[in-house]
């Protein structure tokens, strides 16, 4: 296959962001519920990723989104993405990368786990919850 | 009881949220595990990118600790990206002292933090409760929240530093296949 690079994404990618992301959302059988607007492929996967912050050991990198297109795989592109945000990670002085698997996916499990990653939620039964904005505009005016 | 209040936190209340973050992990079971230090939350709270936001309760002279401590409760913040729908809230650590339970601290924490997500136009606040932890898991439920682990099976992985620098030096072939 012909050589790919990894870059940091432009203001002018976001077009094929949002398609990238609803197309990891189709595989998800979620295509609908993407709601975000915006806007010959180039592009053909991406990752999303941003910092967030543990009290006891600082600064974390939080992986968001992954995805790499159908006919794109087993080339080491997931591979090469996950170095380069690994160095973003360590460059950042960030003590861990964190993000979430459905525990369906044992594909992705399995590709995490090649790579030294442990599954909190079983480790230390960690879950995840959500209050979405009908509650929180009770909780803010009540 | 008498009034407290709720504010952002300053820079120089990074002694006291060092000192209540221990205390929370105190309460887990986990005190040694926090290695941050004062320095780290100002320059990571306070610095030209702060990676956290944190709320705090304050208490009147006539009500501190008998240590002295006017700040009895906090509440740990910063904002994270849906890809489907955008801002979010993510709440990190939540703690009101164990004597000053019971008095609408919490709620009151709780409602500055949802002034917050409207304002900023977040869809949703997020957070982890240990699955064991259950009068936090019945704080959260009776104000509206819902369990993602249970309902759509999500759970949370890391990679630890170690592995990190392996992967960001190395040219190892993580191929399944021979």
């Amino acid at each position: 296959m012909a050589p790919f690079h990894i870059r940091p994404a432009r203001p002018e990618d976001c077009a094929d962001l949002l398609r990238l992301i609803k197309e990891l959302a189709k595989y998800e059988d979620m295509e609908d519920q993407v709601v975000l607007t915006e806007k010959g492929y180039s592009i053909v996967g991406f990752a999303m990723y941003y910092f967030t912050y543990d009290p006891w050991i600082g600064k974390l990198l939080y992986l968001e989104d992954f995805f790499v297109m159908n006919e794109f795989r087993g080339f080491g592109i997931g591979s090469e993405i996950l170095k380069k945000l690994s160095q973003v990670a360590v460059k950042c002085r960030c003590s861990s990368m964190h993000f979430l698997v459905a525990e369906w996916n044992e594909p992705s499990i399995r590709f995490y786990k090649r790579r030294g990653a442990s599954d909190l939620s079983s480790e230390e039964g960690w879950r995840l919850f959500k209050i979405d904005k009908e509650y929180l505009m009770k909780m803010a005016t009540e | 009881m008498a009034p407290f209040h709720i504010r952002p936190a300053r820079p120089e209340d990074c002694a006291d949220l060092l000192r209540l973050i221990k205390e929370l992990a105190k309460y887990e079971d986990m005190e040694d595990q926090v290695v941050l230090t004062e320095k780290d939350l100002l320059e990571d709270g306070f610095g030209e990118h702060p990676f956290y936001h944190c709320l705090v309760a304050e208490v009147p002279k006539e009500h501190w600790t008998p240590e002295g401590y006017s700040i009895v409760g906090f509440a740990m913040y910063y904002f994270t990206y849906d890809p489907w729908i955008g801002k979010l809230l993510y709440l990190e650590d939540f703690f009101v002292m164990n004597e000053f339970r019971g008095f609408g601290i919490g709620s009151e924490i709780l409602k500055k933090l949802s002034q917050v997500a409207v304002k900023c136009r977040c869809s949703s606040m997020h957070f982890l409760v240990a699955e064991w932890n259950e009068p936090s898991i019945r704080f959260y439920k009776r104000r509206g929240a819902s369990d993602l682990s249970s309902e759509e099976g999500w759970r949370l992985f890391k990679i630890d530093k170690e592995y990190l620098m392996k992967m960001a030096t190395e040219d190892r072939n993580y191929s399944s296949q021979p």
